[in-house]
Order: C-alpha cells, then structure tokens, then sequence
C-alpha cells in the first residue's frame, strides 16, 4: 500500500461503518423505554374523504438548513412560550458524522389535501380551519389526547407532536395562533420559523406541493449567493463569481486540487 | 430564577461514585457558565491549592450558560468547560476551554445547568444523562475507541433502536434529537498534555488540555439526552430580539457586500456561513452543507459529500491543507488527529517543530534528539499515521512529545534558545502563537494576564481582520479608520469615547500608553462575563460593526442585555455585566495567585522581544491623523511593557509589586472571603 493510500482507505472503513450504524439505529430510545411513537393500529377513517385545500404551506430546502435548529426553537418559543425542541411543529434531525445531504432530514405538516390527522380524530379537535385559509388545526380544549392523530400521521417523524406536560396534541398552524409574538400569524402573514430561518431554508408557498412524493417540499431555495459561499450541491458546479474571476484572472483562480 | 436556567447542577463524585446536585440559585449573581465554574471551583477545590492537574482534587466544571438552549443568536450552544489544566506552562494555571454544538443545549433541555467532576474512578467509566437520570457506568467497550467510534458506540447504548428523523419514546416525552455527547480519544486516556474533549464531529474543548484530566479521572464521555424545555422570561420580547438581530447577519440570499471570490477569511469581516473550512477554497467544490451550532446564523463549519472531514474548521482544516496528496487524504488527516482526540492547533506546531528540528540536522535516527519517525516521509498520510499514533499512545518519541511543544523542548534543553529564537512560537504560557503577539497586543496582553492564549476572536475583527483582509483584496475597510475607531470607542461601556484605546502605535498614546489600559481591561471584563459566562460565541460577538447593516453597526452593547433580559427577567444594564466580569477576572486572579503567580512570571517569551513581526494592518493614530498602518518588522519593547503592567495592575486595584488584588479590591467586589483566603496564605497585594 502507498503512503497516498493508507489514510484514505482507513477512513473510508471507518466511514463504511458509519453508513451501516445510521441505517441500523444511530438514533434513540434508551433501553428503559418503548420504541417510536405510537404504534397503534390506525383507526377506521371517518366518512369524509373531501376537505378544502389549505392556502398555505411550508416548503423547504433541506441542502440549505444549516441544521441550527432556530427554526424549532423558535417554534415551541412562539406557541408555547418556552424554548422545547420537544413541542417544535417542526422537526430538524441530524448526523454530525453523515454525508452531506442526507445528513440532515427536516420534517414539516404537509397541509396534507386529505388530512388523516383530522379524518380520524375522535374528538373533532383536529380540524380545517376554514376561517384562516383552510389550515389542518388542533383545538386544544377539545384534544382529549388519544394520540390517534399522531398514531395516524403517514409521515416520519410524525408531523402532530405530542406535548407530555398538557398531554394533548398539538400541530403547525402557521403560526395562525402564536400567543408569544407580536406578528399576526396565518397563511397570509407570517410564520416565525421562516422569519427566523438565518440561510432562509424555509418558505410559504400557496400552490400545493406535490403530495404523492415523499420529498414534493423539499425545493430549491438557492441562489447564485448562496453557490458563491461555496456550497454546491453537485461537483460540475462552478459558482458564478468564481466562474467570472477565474475567466478574468486564471493564474490566480485556477488552483491545483 | 425565572428564565434561562434549569435551577439544578449535576454533582459527580468519581471517587465514590456518587451523584447529587447543586442549587444553580446559589451562584445566580455570576450569570452562567464560566463565573459560576470559577465559584464553584473556589468553593470545592481552592483551598487546597496548589496541586497538579492530575490530582484528583482537580475540580473539572461544565457549564451552560443562561442562553443555552434558547433562540438567541450565536449562544444557544456553547459550553464552558474549567478546572487545573495541564497544557500551560511551567504551571498547570486554572484555565477553560470553550465549545459549540449542542451539548449545552441537550443539558439544559435534561434539566441541567452544569455538570461538576471530582474525584477519579478506580475503572473507566461514562455517565449517562436520560433527563432527571444520571447514571455512572462502566466503560468497558468505550475505553480505547476513537472519538467518532465512541460516540456512534455511546449512541447505540442510550438508544439501541430507531430511525434518524424519527421519534424516540422516553417514557412520555419524546425526542427526535441524538445524545449529546461529550468524550475523549485514546490521546485524552493516556493524558496527552494537549488532548481534547470532543462532541460531534467538530466541536473541542481543545485548550487546557481538558482531555488529559477527564483521562486522569477515567472518565470517558458524557452522553446527555433531554425532552424538557427552558423556560424563558419574555418570550415575546425574545422572539422579537431575534429578528431584530436579522439586521446583522450575513443574508445568504442578498448580502449587502457579496463574498469575493476567493477571499476566505470574509467569515471574520461578514460573519458569512461555511467560511472556515479549508475543503471548498478551491476548485473542483466538493458539495458540502453550511453547518452550525444551535441558533447561530454564522453556520462558521461544513458537513461533507464524503462525510469526511465534516465540521473541522480554522486550525483543524488548515495545518492538513500543506500535506502531500488529496484533498481527500487531507480530511482524513484531519480526522485522524481528531479522532485521536489531540488539539490540532498544538499538534500543527509539534509537526512543524519536528521538521524544522530535522531540517537543521538535530532531529533523526544518529542525531542529538533521537527520533523514531521515518522523517523523509514527513508530510505524507504515513507519517501523520504514525506520528498521531505515537503521540497518542505515548509510544517511542510519542512519549516525549505527548508532553507538548514546551516541555518537550525543555527535555531537549531547547526552551529557551528556541523560544527566543522564534523557531518555536510560543509566546504566552507554552501555548502556540496564534494571532499576532507583537502588533495585536490586546491578544498577547490579555493572554499573558491570563491563563492561556485567550482564543476570543471577534473584539480583533474590526482592527485586523477587516481592514487586512479587504485591503490585501484591493477593497476598501468597511469603515474609514477614523470612523471605526470613533464608532468602536461609543460602544466600549464603561470607557467609551476615548478612540486612543485603540491606536496600536508605539507612540505616547499607544500600545503602552493608559488608553491601552483601558482596552485590555474592557476585553477581560467583557468576555468573562457576556462571552464566557452567558455564552455568546466569540467568533461573534461582540460584534461592534458589519457590512450586513445598513449603517455599518453591530448590536454591541444594546444585544448583550437585551437578550439576556428578555431570556432571565432580569434588569440587567451592560455596564452591569461588566462589573460581574470585572469580579469574575479577579477571582480567577486569586486563584492563579494560590497557584503561585506572581507579577514576574508574567512575561512572554524571548522573541516576542527579539524577532520581528509579520506585517498586520491595524488603525494607528500618527500626528493626530488616523491610518491603517502596517506593523510589519515591530518586536514588543519588554521595558516598556513592564511599565505598561504597572499602570495595569494599579488600574484593577492589584500590587504593582506583586500583582495580587488588593483588600480592597476584592471587597469592593463582594469577595471578602476570597480576600481572607489570600491573606492567610500571605498572597494578599
């Protein structure tokens, strides 16, 4: 083995293993605890198969998270008052030894057309919230915390998050009700997770996203700045300043690997 | 305690293997972090000084800060580690170290401001923190992994089952975060005097040589997992802070001032994301994500195509970039050596002394220092092996150089000649050279003072960076000298409009004039309260000018205490938190004075005096007219330092003889018990 090789090939053992760990349970669940959330069997869907589309929706750009979390700290601060990544509406998880971009995964409602969570509550909790722009809404004073919604949730993780302290369930509403901010939330005004996104990762569309793809949210957010940070998301890529300066000056841009 | 505290810390007996907790109430009037470490390590260990580092009475603190876990802007992550350090030299001094991520995060969301260590273990061991639960177990599996293959280990241990991005059950509250996890490598368990503690891929307390205590206690990692929440006092007022704070970052979308290309320091003028890692300087870019620690806009590391050399940034990035071969091997490098859990900025300095030792034919097989390494594969992937390998595992030459750069150059009866010399830069306490000691004096000042190169980058941004980095651009500062100086010098409570704090000339109002005082005096209270104690991150803050503002303003001073009141509830003004760094500076003080500091150890090393400096542009005040002027060729005048120390130590109220606080001093301070301490022992100035 050359000289070249030897580090090479050690790590690339070593990153074999990671890859193998990430898939067999890298995360979670100390071994004095239950496995994920809510393994009950899903309940008989109720008869309505039809409900008005929400106006808004969240959609992301997963290689532009930073992975700060402000986004869920924001979240639970907005809603709930206090700083809980547990209570965020919005998920952000993430491997510090993964490959860029699966590395980080981000989880936001989906709005979704045919919403499980509101066709199976027993309650009548959760709900389309016609008077602000259709959005898929929890009615906490009527949530009597079965948990069916999030049982019924088709996504993971779950997109209806369980909150332990008031033991009821609790969803994204866009900030439609947001008692711990000063700016009127809702489909059409402003959601504290995109106003605070510091690499801007995160928008609110109204066209629905494609629904039947498991990523149909997760978009391109980024610009020319954005390549001209240096953070590509594909090898051929040469970012636009760079491309101008090393046509200017080659001597200078054109540098050995 | 309204806001930002959890109101407990995690009390550890290694010894006895026995866990309690302290009432975090009790230190409440130093903030967080490193005040309260600094209390806590008087209270428990002080009186016992001096003793070795490896001592078990060693007190190790790990502390969070009040904006732990919160939204608040390049602080919601960082941690504070302190206790005897075995790193500086001749003396191990009480020192901390400082790191990102999201172990603080996890700790406060446990229920947890802190965490204290004492005593040692008869075997190895971990501790596990599942929330309100925290166990001691044993590390049997762990002990001799790497710090990659500890932590993914750890992982599966506290969460045998699941999926990324899934949700985790604990009991009823759930999760869809890893551990947290805190751990040394097989450098740490043999007590490498430089090694770190690590958590993620590239977060390190790296100075101190923190990983060689946890070693000496057997303590291998800590994993902390929580579901709770912090309470904050103001959440609207927070919320509302945060997005005040917009106006100061870098806008990834429509940066006011766009990145030059290939201008790679633009982080420390525009705080702009994924900076300071050397993969994507250059050509063909490797696809890489802009990665940050909890709430921080900067986003400062990068997360890999390859996974390889994930989140190693400045120091850990940069020594690889002048090895031979790929730029893959070159991340390996980087990762090796961090695996090994060594801090790469003192082993960049041991691998350039090796070769510059060999170059001059004192170094290798038949030479005066022996050396076991093939040194004619010096800089090739082999070498680094072998190098991090005997370092880490004390094997061969490794045994002498796991001691550091200065004390293997003391064994080598080199010190002195090399340290005079400048073929061995370690201008303050054995530490490395790091910003430049003889023309950026508030570094090499403030280190000397202190207890270790004092690493707290964003106050020298203005001045050096900024200026250096645009004008060897051919661009222009961010601001006209004469107006930086004039902005910086409103911002500096409780001195402020006096710009001669910082003329870096060698003129009457210069580098050894009172003005300087002033400054050196401002930067210690500062950071050891709002940087070290609230955990501000100083690659930020304090952040007194930008490009990304309309006005070219930073938040500093009105974005310290507006955070921290709408986070506590407290009234606290800034001019309040710097008193409290003022007090926090003075105990640490007394506790280097019952280490055995006295005011003529204070000195930097030979050529600091002798050699001269690298050209630097720094604002400079000539005949009364402002300008960036090069230092180039400058070397540090030791008489007129000596002198500059004694208006020093007079203007914090300590001997000018000695250089121990005064009675006063302390009581003025309300640390009347430290006074009587000192003065038993007859180390009262």
């Amino acid at each position: 083995m050359s000289s070249d090789e030897g580090l090479e090939n050690k790590k690339e053992r070593s990153y074999s293993r990671r890859k193998f760990l990430a898939g067999s349970g890298a995360v979670i669940a100390a071994d004095a605890l239950a496995a994920c959330v809510p393994a009950n069997a899903a309940p008989e869907p109720s008869a309505n198969t039809s409900y008005a589309a929400s106006k808004g929706y969240l959609v992301y750009d997963s290689r532009k998270c930073a992975g700060c979390v402000t986004c869920m700290l924001v979240c639970s601060l907005v809603h709930d008052g206090q700083e809980n990544l547990s209570l965020a509406r919005i998920q952000i998880a993430q491997s510090s030894f993964g490959k860029f971009p699966d590395d980080i995964k981000m989880a936001v409602c989906r709005q979704c057309m045919t919403p499980v969570c509101v066709q199976n509550c027993p309650a009548g909790a959760c709900f389309v919230d016609s008077a602000n722009g259709n959005v898929r809404r929890i009615d906490s004073a009527k949530c009597i915390g079965c948990k069916t919604c999030i049982s019924a949730c088709p996504q993971q993780p779950n997109r209806t998050v369980w909150n332990p302290i008031a033991k009821k369930s609790t969803k994204c509403d866009l900030c439609t009700d947001s008692p711990y901010w000063v700016e009127k939330g809702g489909f059409a005004g402003k959601q504290a997770c995109v106003e605070s996104c510091p690499m801007h990762a995160l928008k609110l569309v109204n066209v629905t996203p494609d629904q039947t793809e498991t990523d149909g949210y997760d978009v391109n957010l980024r610009n020319d700045n954005w390549l001209n940070l240096g953070l590509v998301d594909n090898m051929s890529i040469v970012p636009p300043s760079y491309a101008k300066a090393a046509a200017e000056k080659p001597a200078k841009t054109e540098r050995k690997p | 305690m309204t806001g930002g505290y959890a109101g407990s810390i995690l009390r550890v007996n290694l010894t006895k293997k026995a866990i309690s907790m302290l009432a975090t109430e009790q230190y409440a009037e130093y903030g967080g972090g490193h005040g309260m470490g600094s209390a806590i390590f008087w209270d428990l260990a002080a009186d016992q000084l001096p003793f070795s580092a490896f001592d078990p009475r060693n007190v190790v603190t790990v502390m969070s800060g009040p904006f732990s876990g919160t939204a608040v802007p390049s602080a919601g992550g960082r941690c504070e580690v302190q206790g005897l350090a075995p790193q500086a030299y001749p003396v191990e001094w009480f020192n901390r170290s400082n790191f990102g991520g999201r172990f603080s995060t996890q700790l406060k969301n446990a229920g947890w401001d802190g965490i204290v260590l004492e005593g040692a273990a008869d075997d190895p061991v971990w501790i596990n923190i599942v929330n309100d639960k925290a166990t001691i177990e044993s590390a049997k599996g762990i002990w001799g992994l790497d710090i990659y293959e500890t932590q993914e280990e750890i992982w599966r241990r506290v969460a045998p089952g699941g999926k990324m991005g899934e949700w985790t059950t604990l009991g009823e509250n759930y999760t869809t975060q890893k551990p947290a996890v805190l751990c040394i490598g097989p450098a740490g368990e043999n007590k490498v005097r430089f090694a770190s503690l690590i958590h993620d891929a590239g977060n390190g307390a790296g100075q101190g040589g923190f990983g060689a205590v946890w070693g000496s206690k057997k303590l291998k990692a800590i994993s902390v997992l929580g579901t709770g929440g912090v309470p904050v006092a103001d959440p609207k007022a927070l919320m509302a802070a945060r997005l005040w704070y917009r106006q100061f970052q870098y806008d990834v979308d429509n940066p006011r001032l766009p990145k030059p290309p290939n201008l790679f320091v633009f982080s420390s003028v525009s705080n702009c994301p994924a900076d300071d890692q050397f993969a994507n300087k250059r050509l063909p870019f490797e696809p890489a994500r802009a990665q940050a620690c909890t709430s921080c806009p900067k986003a400062c590391r990068q997360r890999m195509s390859t996974g390889m050399g994930n989140e190693l940034s400045c120091a850990d990035s940069q020594w690889p970039e002048g090895l031979q071969g790929t730029r893959k091997d070159k991340e390996a490098a980087g990762d090796l050596v961090q695996g090994y859990g060594l801090n790469h900025f003192e082993w960049r300095v041991l691998f350039a002394y090796l070769n510059a030792l060999y170059k001059q034919g004192v170094l290798g097989p038949g030479k005066k220092i022996e050396c076991d390494l093939p040194m004619n594969l010096y800089g090739t992937p082999a070498f680094i092996q072998m190098l991090a390998k005997k370092v880490s595992l004390r094997e061969g030459i490794g045994e002498i150089l796991s001691e550091g750069c200065a004390r293997t150059a003391e064994a080598w009866g080199r010190y002195k000649e090399d340290t005079d010399s400048g073929l061995l830069e370690l201008p303050n306490w054995g530490y490395p050279a790091h910003y430049e000691p003889r023309t950026e004096v508030e570094w090499s000042y403030g280190s000397i003072l202190g207890e270790r190169d004092i690493n707290e980058h964003s106050f020298n941004f203005p001045f050096s960076h900024m200026p250096g980095t645009m004008i060897r651009a051919g661009l222009d500062p961010v601001l006209p000298v004469e107006k930086l100086v004039e902005v910086v010098a409103s911002k500096v409570i409780p001195y402020t409009g006096d710009p001669l704090m910082f003329d870096y000339s060698e003129g009457p109002t210069g580098i050894y004039s009172d003005h300087r005082v002033k400054t050196i005096a401002w930067h210690r209270h500062y950071t050891r309260f709002w940087i070290q104690s609230c955990l501000f991150c100083d690659w930020v803050w304090p952040l007194f000018i930008t490009p990304n503002s309309a006005d070219k303003m930073g938040p500093t001073p009105d974005g310290e205490p507006r955070f921290f009141n709408a986070v506590t509830g407290r009234n606290l003004t800034f001019s309040d938190g710097m008193e409290t760094g003022r007090k926090i500076w003075n105990l640490d003080r007394s506790i280097w004075i019952l280490q055995g500091r006295h005011r003529d150890m204070e000195v930097h090393a030979g050529y600091v005096y002798n050699i001269p400096a690298r050209a630097a542009y720094l604002p400079t005040c000539e005949d009364g007219k402002w300008v960036y002027g090069s230092k180039d060729g400058r070397v540090l005048n030791k008489s007129k330092f000596e002198e500059w120390k004694t208006k020093f130590y007079d203007f914090e109220g300590w001997n000018t003889i000695s250089g121990w606080p005064k009675r006063k001093t302390l009581e003025d301070l309300g640390l009347r018990k430290v006074a009587d301490v000192l003065k038993s022992k007859g180390r009262l100035g």
